[in-house]
């Protein structure tokens, strides 16, 4: 019998219902969200209801709408502000129970934005392409940044709170390396767009922004003032830190999606952005990087040679230059940053048997990598520090040189509060040498905008760099973005990289007029403390004390010989070990969390969380972690264990109801089928093997029938980037309604085992080894000798085995194999295990 | 009823719709020599019954119901007139197998026995779950048929609620059976010798004409192999010198081939002895569908790519066939689908367009036939249902002096079948890492034997070691093992007894003894 249809308004908007039906579920049926914590389909009652759903029902007044039938003509309000403030209050009021981390410290602070927790942990479980692809997400370039990274993510990672930070960059150079040699491919444009964008500048900001305006179907050409792409990378960052064969293949790998590339074109010489619009070009991203260097204001400046010049003439390592600088064994590099270091450190390698770097600060206060200048002392660079130039001689005959220098002390603090380092009163130092590096580091530059009409309307900074915002890259001139170090000044490789994506992503906006998926509020995150003194250190308790893997390094003693790489790169197993210290900071149950999407929407107060662990995270289930500090008291975990396997206890503040403290434990009686983690809406508990903690919509779900007994239960396989996450199943899908038993919502994992077959394997006897092979060979040796054997012993000689693995299709056509093309029907399978 | 099926491990999402009539009161009949946990739940009613039978005496205990019903009148007898035949010869010959001569042989009481027939009789519905505890005897077939004669006799068919349902082991045997991988039945179950049928196939095949004497069954195969008639097999997704009975033979058999080819996702046991092993696509990486035991055909979807060189089966049958000289060649296995719909009347309406996310359930014969859900409504396939006569057929080997103890084998929750899947999955080695014999307190103390020691199972044909589980759920003078592990190969110890009509193994009982 049919039900019977009533009408009702829900806030404003009438809306059809059948009778029966909850005003929750009419609402849902209709597109309206009435928000729930605690709602749990064909479930008993709550312990304590989340009022969540409470509605204003004109003449019933409050109530929720989970409970409450509809009825014929009801009018009801779902988001008075009354309502809405309620809500808010509830949840601000879970807030301050709610004890966890959104997101990891480490994928926070990474620039690029990087799921970090993530591809470190799909390293963890070996699936290598898959971390690869999440990095590429946000990061073409991971093997160039693998070797050149300041490592912030590192800075932040808590590990530290229990021995060593996890090399995180080591590993992310690890995959970068794994991806080229096993020839791990981006998938092609889906379609073409035909618009086209100019990238000005190949460096890390063109080719990331080239590379996600091609992912997105643009043609792309890259206009570059050299013969070769890679900027920065290519010309001042040296060899024996970034191989230029490495930096070859990653670039390949980025054009290899089809982006063009206009070389040893100069912008101002070749081109101007009007002579690029008359081309039809729609958009630019002017990403030309600093090469001009900071001047040195000292009496004999122009003696001093130029370090931006000096680097890439080691890079491009002339048989002139090698001899002209080999006749200099006194050097001294004027300068704190990486050009120094890194001058100091080429000039080594190039025979100088002496390198000062003269600095006027203290060791600390350089802005080059603490760990370069650690590995440039070990190579006998020498600093001299808290010291400055006065004045360089020349002697013209022997083309000795002579600087005068000062010893520094930090003056008062100036307006900004800022000691600045003057000479000391009275001191005098004199250096002897061969030869003066200036390698202060670049600075803005202006010049472009005499190159036309549409650069001179370029707003630039009082630096002289170009004003472009640092969200969406956009300058004041409409379709003109600007990113890398020519819009933000000398900043790291990464931070160029994510400008490249954000200039990517507006651009792609302007073109298509496509606003991107909105993506959850990745501001919002509720965190165990931003500074480490603010973390409860009961959260590592029990944590085992392993050190990070080391970096395997050539000695400095030989390294000093040649530009050869200096690090070589963990091995497969040390990846996999550093991997697996990662504590996991970020939640598992982020894919999952409503509580998070209620609170962004209500905008709740992340600062009024607890800062202290309650209670201990238990990780001794073999699938499910469990930590009760995140719980919401929705008690959906334990209405929906079929086992009575789950024991909850709740407390809540007798006065206000509000939830005050929980604890959850799996008993023995647990069946390990993850109903309840399932059913969490928050990460009080999660998967142990999910790996990777992502919002809701960056997940995709692909339906299917599980693999195990014949039941045939739909399953969700969840996957990112080409791995599975984990088994989810849909609660309006037959024949089993959201349940799953343990094999079905855990027994994924074997897809990706190392003991795979992946390649044909052939032998002629059962007492020879097999032998690997290609497929040619295989097909083609069982075709012959399965011939051969109906030719001499006839068709009833031979037969086929097929199996429940196989699907309807493959059953069909082995059965058909064995019918039609061998003439037998000698087919069986295995229906009698 | 639940005959021969542990629901709730074997098949846990149909043991949770089981829990839940349990939770609402449904009575239970449960035969089963263990103590299953659906057992447990008929043993803790009040009017529940639990026939704990000694291992193969199904068919007498079937037969002692029966006998029962039609003693004290409580057959369906307008369903019977309508729809049955052959009743008067059942009920003459199931008067031997009175409850009281019965219960010896199954160990179990005749009041139980007759009880059982009351309760099952007189429900206004009642359903049949069996599962391998039925048909991995012997007398299989005819267990199957026993069953199938308490239906007809007490018309609890063709309403919701009712009926009988085999319980199948794996996620897609009963679609490998519909497409006909079975050596007397062509796709949807048409028979080999008939001649219009094979013709209108031949044409769709497009070869002359197709062989229309019967195929070898799997373990004829190998007696032909061991004879030396039988050369060649090519194996795909299945480990047989694991998972089959009495895999002594049947290893010998499979090195005795001249050229055996295995497609798998591991190196499984049979792929160890193979000549060329094949790199398959496991189910999260190919596109298809499957058919599970209530006929729902329904999508497999690729979510990832496979690993290395690995192919899907399909596209590899697709390769052998070319390199034959057949002319087999599809884009997608929805061209599959839209050949088999046209060959297979059953499937005749089944497409990937039609599918949807729920699937549709055969027979489901034209392109707009909803499915049929529910069958036997008005008439069985062949018109009258038929009763059949069904006689007790021994177990190949019982308990004897030597031997003294039934081993049953069964599956366990956390894994399935050889293994090779949920043995390489995180986090089950530490639910279940090693073979365990469950083994009634009654017989450990005899033996002398402690929970969590190991000790060697032997047979007639073999030995393996395993950890003992001092249990109630096995019945005094049985004990229990699974077979999931690849350094206890259980079947080697498991009987050479075959069904004399499907030639299943005889996995649920063998004659076995425990050492130290």
């Amino acid at each position: 019998m049919e039900k019977m249809q009533l009408q009702l308004q829900i806030d404003g908007r009438i809306i059809e219902a059948a009778e029966g039906q909850t005003i929750l579920e009419a609402a849902r049926a209709n597109g309206i969200f009435i928000p729930t914590l605690c709602f749990l389909e064909r479930a008993e009652e709550p312990r304590q209801p989340c009022l969540m759903c409470l509605v204003e029902i004109d003449g019933m007044g409050r109530t929720r709408a989970c409970k409450t039938p509809v009825q014929n003509g009801m009018v009801v309000q779902s988001r008075t502000k009354e309502l809405e403030q309620f809500r808010k209050e509830r949840l601000q009021a879970l807030a301050s129970v709610h004890y966890g981390d959104c997101r990891a410290p480490c994928n926070l602070t990474c620039p690029g934005g990087i799921n970090v927790q993530g591809y470190v942990n799909l390293i963890a479980k070996g699936e290598y392409e898959a971390a690869w692809r999440l990095i590429r997400e946000r990061n073409p370039l991971p093997v160039s940044v693998g070797r050149v990274c300041p490592r912030f993510c590192e800075t932040r990672c808590r590990r530290v709170l229990v021995d060593e930070p996890i090399g995180i960059n080591n590993l992310k150079r690890f995959v970068g390396d794994y991806a080229l040699e096993h020839g791990f491919k981006d998938d092609l444009p889906e379609k073409e767009t035909g618009r086209r964008v100019a990238v000005i500048g190949g460096g890390p900001a063109g080719l990331s922004c080239a590379y996600y305006l091609r992912k997105k179907g643009h043609e792309v050409v890259i206009f570059d003032a050299n013969e070769r792409l890679g900027g920065a990378l290519r010309y001042w960052i040296p060899g024996y830190k970034l191989p230029k064969k490495q930096l070859d293949r990653e670039i390949q790998g980025i054009l290899k999606l089809g982006i063009h590339v206009k070389r040893g074109q100069r912008w101002g010489d070749a081109f101007n952005l009007q002579s690029l619009k008359e081309q039809g070009f729609e958009a630019f991203f002017i990403a030309t990087g600093l090469s001009k260097q900071k001047s040195l204001d000292v009496e004999g400046a122009e003696l001093a040679w130029d370090g931006l010049q000096f680097l890439r003439q080691a890079n491009e390592h002339s048989v002139a230059f090698v001899q002209e600088i080999q006749a200099k064994k006194r050097i001294l590099v004027i300068g704190g940053g990486d050009v120094a270091v890194d001058v100091a450190r080429s000039a080594r390698r190039l025979g100088a048997e002496s390198v000062t770097v003269i600095y006027p600060r203290s060791r600390v206060e350089m802005s080059a990598q603490q760990r370069d200048v650690q590995e440039a002392e070990k190579e006998g660079v020498q600093f001299f520090l808290m010291a400055a130039p006065l004045k360089i001689h020349g002697d013209e005959g022997s083309g000795a040189v002579k600087v005068e220098m000062a010893r520094t002390i930090l003056s008062e603090p100036d307006e900004k509060g800022i000691r600045q380092p003057v000479p000391m009163p009275g001191s005098r130092l004199f250096w002897n040498g061969d030869l003066v590096i200036s390698a202060l580091g670049q600075e803005g530059d202006a010049t472009f905008k005499s190159y036309g009409a549409i650069e001179a309307a370029i707003a630039v900074t009082s630096k002289n760099t170009i004003k472009s915002n640092p969200s969406t890259m956009a300058t004041n001139v409409p379709g003109v973005f600007a990113g890398g170090d020519v819009a933000s000044g000398s900043r790291s490789v990464i931070q160029a990289v994510a400008a490249g994506r954000r200039a990517a992503d507006s651009i792609h906006e302007l073109l298509v007029r496509e606003i991107g998926q909105t993506a959850s509020d990745g501001r919002f995150n509720f965190s165990k403390g931003k500074r480490f003194e603010e973390v409860d250190l009961h959260n590592f308790d029990g944590a085992s004390l392993q050190l990070s893997e080391t970096m395997p390094a050539r000695s400095p003693e030989r390294r000093i010989h040649d530009f050869d790489e200096a690090e070589l790169g963990l091995s497969e197993e040390m990846a996999r070990r550093e991997a697996e210290r990662c504590l996991q900071c970020g939640c598992l149950g982020l894919s999952k969390c409503s509580f998070r999407e209620l609170a962004v929407s209500y905008r709740v107060d992340t600062n009024k969380a607890p800062t202290r662990l309650v209670r201990k995270i238990q990780k001794d289930h073999p699938f499910i972690l469990v930590d009760a500090n995140k719980c919401v008291g929705c008690s959906r975990c334990e209405r929906s264990c079929r086992y009575n396997a789950l024991k909850l206890e709740l407390s809540f503040n007798p006065e206000t109801q509000m939830l005050e403290g929980s604890s959850i434990t799996l008993t023995e009686s647990c069946v390990s089928c993850g109903a309840c983690v399932d059913a969490c809406p928050t990460g009080a508990l999660s998967k142990k093997g999910l790996a990777v903690p992502l919002f809701p919509e960056e997940v995709q779900k692909v339906s299917s029938v599980c693999t195990y007994c014949g039941t045939g239960c739909s399953v969700d396989v969840v996957v990112n980037n080409k791995a599975i996450l984990e088994m989810r199943a849909d609660k309006t899908l037959p024949p089993n309604w959201g349940e799953l038993c343990v094999k079905g919502r855990f027994g994924y994992t074997f897809y990706r085992h190392a003991d795979r077959l992946t390649v044909p394997l052939v032998r002629d006897s059962l007492d020879e080894p097999f032998r690997e092979t290609d497929w040619v060979e295989a097909i083609g040796l069982v075709a012959s000798r399965f011939e051969r054997l109906i030719q001499d012993h006839g068709p009833n000689s031979v037969g086929i085995l097929s199996s429940s693995r196989c699907t309807n299709e493959e059953n069909y056509l082995l059965q058909k194999l064995a019918r039609a093309a061998w003439l037998t029907n000698n087919v069986d399978n295995c229906a009698r295990v | 009823m639940i005959c021969g099926s542990n629901t709730t491990e074997a098949h846990p999402i149909v043991g949770l719709k089981v829990k839940e009539a349990f939770k609402r009161g449904k009575r239970f009949i449960v035969i089963d020599p263990r103590r299953t946990e659906v057992a447990a739940m008929a043993e803790s009613q009040k009017d529940g019954i639990w026939l704990r039978i000694k291992p193969g005496s199904n068919i007498p205990v079937l037969n002692a119901i029966l006998h029962t019903i039609f003693e004290e009148g409580l057959e369906n007898r307008e369903f019977l007139e309508a729809r049955v035949e052959n009743v008067e010869a059942v009920r003459q010959h199931v008067l031997d197998y009175s409850p009281e001569r019965v219960s010896e042989t199954a160990g179990v009481p005749a009041e139980l026995i007759r009880r059982a027939a009351r309760a099952y009789a007189m429900a206004e519905n009642a359903m049949i779950l069996y599962g391998l505890g039925v048909t991995e005897h012997k007398g299989g077939t005819a267990g199957v048929m026993a069953l199938a004669n308490l239906v007809l006799a007490t018309g609890h068919v063709g309403r919701p609620y009712n009926g009988i349902n085999p319980l199948r082991g794996q996620n897609n045997v009963q679609g490998a059976c519909d497409m006909g991988t079975l050596p007397y039945v062509l796709p949807g179950y048409l028979h080999t010798d008939d001649a219009e049928v094979l013709n209108a196939l031949a044409k769709v095949w497009q070869v002359a004409r197709l062989s229309s004497s019967p195929g070898l069954f799997e373990p004829q195969m190998y007696d032909a192999a061991l004879k030396g008639d039988f050369k060649g097999l090519y194996v795909v997704g299945y480990d047989p010198a694991h998972t089959q009975g009495d895999i002594g033979k049947v290893q010998r058999a499979l090195k005795s081939l001249n050229f055996l080819v295995v497609q798998d996702l591991f190196l499984t046991q049979t792929a160890k002895l193979a000549h060329v092993v094949l790199p398959a696509a496991c189910f999260y990486e190919k596109d298809g569908t499957f058919t599970s035991g209530e006929r729902r055909v329904r999508r497999v979807t690729k979510a990832v790519p496979p690993p290395g060189q690995a192919k899907a089966d399909w596209e590899i049958v697709c390769l052998i066939a070319q390199a034959m000289g057949y002319d087999m060649c599809y884009s997608h296995p929805k061209e599959i689908m839209d050949e088999i719909a046209q060959v297979t009347p059953i499937y005749g309406g089944i497409s990937y367009e039609r599918m949807g996310q729920t699937g549709q359930i055969w027979p489901c014969p034209t392109k707009d036939h909803p499915g049929t859900p529910l069958l036997h409504t008005e008439r069985f396939p062949i018109g009258k249902g038929r009763m059949q006569c069904v006689s007790y057929i021994m177990p190949e080997e019982e308990p004897d002096r030597d031997y003294p103890l039934a081993l049953i084998t069964g599956r366990r929750l956390e894994h399935y079948n050889n293994g090779s899947q949920t043995r390489r999955c995180q986090g089950f080695d530490r639910l279940s890492n090693m073979e365990v014999l469950e083994i009634n307190p009654v017989d450990a103390q005899r033996l002398s034997v402690t929970d969590g020691e190991i000790v060697s199972v032997e047979s007639r044909r073999g030995a393996v070691k395993a950890r003992v589980s001092v249990t109630e759920r096995s019945r005094p003078g049985t004990v229990f093992m699974a077979f999931h592990f690849e350094d206890s190969l259980v079947n080697l110890l498991t009987s050479y007894g075959l069904d004399p009509k499907t030639l299943t193994p005889e996995y649920k009982i063998c004659a076995v003894r425990i050492t130290k």
